[in-house]
């Protein structure tokens, strides 16, 4: 299934015509690639949750228009017509534990492949890799979800989305809260299985390591609309413009700055790999000329 | 479905009527939901919608406010206006059809109905609206402290007011996250049969309430670890003080219940 994603001039309002009535989203036009891994980042409250809820139809835009592959959603779109785009998009809220319900973690696992019409024996196939792939073991599966460690719930929590198969997985925030060692695991698993599956992946994260280390593509958020789409290399360039938009910059082009200010010029360093690559090339070097 | 209510909900603001005392504003919409049946004709439900209009305008949030936020309530009190068409049977007769009897009394008790209600909503509304939850609950702690005496638990039935109140804006949020993050998951909510939209519903109701018991439970720890205890020695950080305004908010509203009353007599 084609899953090419355009937001073109999309306005978003909470509980429009009310006094409550919020800004969400305003002026939103960006594109996520097709088949990539593209990172969504930005300050808390600049509408990046709010986007993410318009990509699984969960929310019409109140202007302006998104399209996904085929299907143009618009505040006229009746929400019933989505349903079926659903069923193709897997989407992994802020700390989604809480959508934990059934009797056991196989179950609850299994509760979003059946919705979307899977076989009793073909959902269980699924919710079982699924759980394997987010190493939860066997033994568990037949407990209560909410007998779990809190980091083991995440985990069922995501494998109840992978499990759906989908063909775009969003994930809103997914290691917040976890151990490093966590978190890294799982980073390591979405990477892989938009790999593997050639799926499109949208991460928001506010770790710029990873985004660094694993997008393709990055959308940055400021005050509910888009500011700036990129490369990696093209968003972490500017430095001065980060540090506006109260982002970080990643650990390894910080280290690269340091030492160009001490006289030592690296080219092109994001992630520690390329970091620890050139500064090997450089020792090597130096020890030559001794 | 529900975004344009505002029962039961607060709105900031500076005006007259929100720095009025939350036990004034308690005292004042109690004593509304009588003083209402003392009119009896149409001059005194004149003079009653025009205080319960001049309150709303003292309020600063404008009328519009208050008429799109009642709009989801209108068809509650049209059925009970409805019952009271059918019900009421003296007067004359202006329809009759099959077993419906339509009478002049009951027209025009199912405006009478109809006005009182939308009058007592609209009052209380200025509660709610202007006045912050924990001061409801710090305004009733005060109002019924001399209850104390007979052994009502006070300080505890306030305390489990202002954190339920506290809480309602939490649990609508959480139920609106779970909603989603089960309709992502290909729930169907307000779908097809009676049946499949209660089922639907247990996806959202079993995290819900096992979130807000652990919620629960942590407060209650939380408040343990910081030496919470309950009873007469606690003092308020939010002292509630009585200012001239309230004074002069309930001189006005004696002179409005005396005018309802003398209404009586005109006609
Ligand atoms: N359910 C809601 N009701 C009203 N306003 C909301 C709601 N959710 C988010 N907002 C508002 O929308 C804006 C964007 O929020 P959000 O998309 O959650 O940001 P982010 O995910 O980037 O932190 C914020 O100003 C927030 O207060
Ligand atoms: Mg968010």
């Amino acid at each position: 299934m084609v899953m090419a994603i355009n937001f073109d001039q999309v306005g978003f309002t909470y509980q429009p015509n009310t006094p409550f009535a919020t800004p969400g989203l305003h002026d939103v036009s960006f594109e996520i690639p097709e088949g990539k891994f593209t990172a969504v980042i930005g300050h808390t409250g600049s509408g990046k949750s709010t986007m993410v809820q318009h990509l699984d139809g969960l929310v019409l835009p109140t202007t302006g228009k998104v399209t996904m592959g085929n299907q143009v959603v618009t505040a006229e779109t009746k929400l019933k017509e989505l349903n079926e785009m659903r069923a193709h998009i897997g989407l992994v809220f802020q700390f989604p534990e809480a959508q934990l319900f059934e009797q056991t973690v196989l179950k609850d696992v299994m509760f979003g492949p059946k919705n979307f019409g899977a076989s009793e024996e073909d959902a269980q196939a699924a919710a079982e890799a699924a759980l394997k792939k987010v190493a939860i073991s066997p033994d568990l599966y037949e407990r209560s979800p909410f007998e779990l460690s809190g980091g083991q719930m995440r985990r069922v929590a995501i494998a109840g989305v992978i499990a759906m198969a989908p063909d775009l997985l969003i994930l809103d925030e997914p290691t917040a809260g976890l151990d490093p060692q966590g978190q890294r695991e799982l980073m390591t698993l979405f990477t892989d299985l938009q790999k593997e599956r050639q799926i499109t992946v949208v991460l928001i994260t506010h770790q710029m390591e990873y985004v660094a280390q694993y997008a393709d593509h990055v959308v940055v958020f400021e005050h509910g609309t888009v500011v700036k789409s990129g490369a990696p290399a093209t968003i972490f360039a500017d430095e001065e413009w980060l540090h506006e938009k109260q982002l970080d910059v990643p650990a390894a082009k910080q280290f690269a700055d340091a030492l160009a200010e001490k006289g030592i010029q690296l080219h092109n360093v994001l992630d520690i790999d390329q970091l620890a690559d050139q500064l090997a090339a450089r020792l090597n070097g130096e020890v030559d000329h001794v | 479905m529900f975004s344009n209510m505002i029962i039961g909900r607060y709105m900031p603001g500076d005006s007259w009527i929100h720095r009025l005392d939350a036990r004034t504003k308690l005292v004042l919409s109690i004593a509304f939901i009588f003083v209402v049946f003392f009119a009896n004709n149409v001059i005194g439900y004149a003079l009653a919608g025009a205080f319960t209009l001049l309150a709303i305008m003292m309020t600063g949030l404008g009328v519009g406010v208050f008429l799109r936020g009642l709009r989801p309530l209108v068809l509650l009190m049209l059925i009970t206006t409805l019952l009271q068409l059918f019900f009421v049977q003296t007067g004359d007769v202006l329809v009759h059809w099959a077993f419906i009897k339509i009478t002049t009394d009951g027209v025009i008790n199912s405006v009478i109905v109809f006005v009182r209600f939308m009058l007592i909503i609209m009052f209380s509304t200025i509660l709610t609206l202007t006045t912050q939850p924990l001061a409801v609950a710090d305004g009733m702690e005060s109002l019924l402290k001399p209850f104390k005496k007979f052994g009502l638990p006070v300080s505890e039935l306030a305390l489990m007011l202002s954190i339920a109140l506290r809480f309602v804006p939490t649990l609508m949020d959480e139920a609106q996250s779970i909603m989603n993050a089960q309709r992502a998951r290909g729930v169907r909510f307000n779908e097809g049969s009676l049946m499949a939209r209660i089922k639907s519903f247990v996806p959202l109701l079993i995290p819900l309430f096992v979130n807000a018991i652990k919620r629960a439970i942590e407060l209650g720890d939380a408040m343990e670890a910081r030496g919470y205890r309950g009873g007469d020695q606690r003092t308020k950080y939010r002292v509630l003080t009585w200012h001239t305004r309230d004074t002069i908010a309930i001189i006005g509203f004696v002179i409005f219940t005396v005018a309802l009353i003398a209404t009586r007599w005109i006609m």
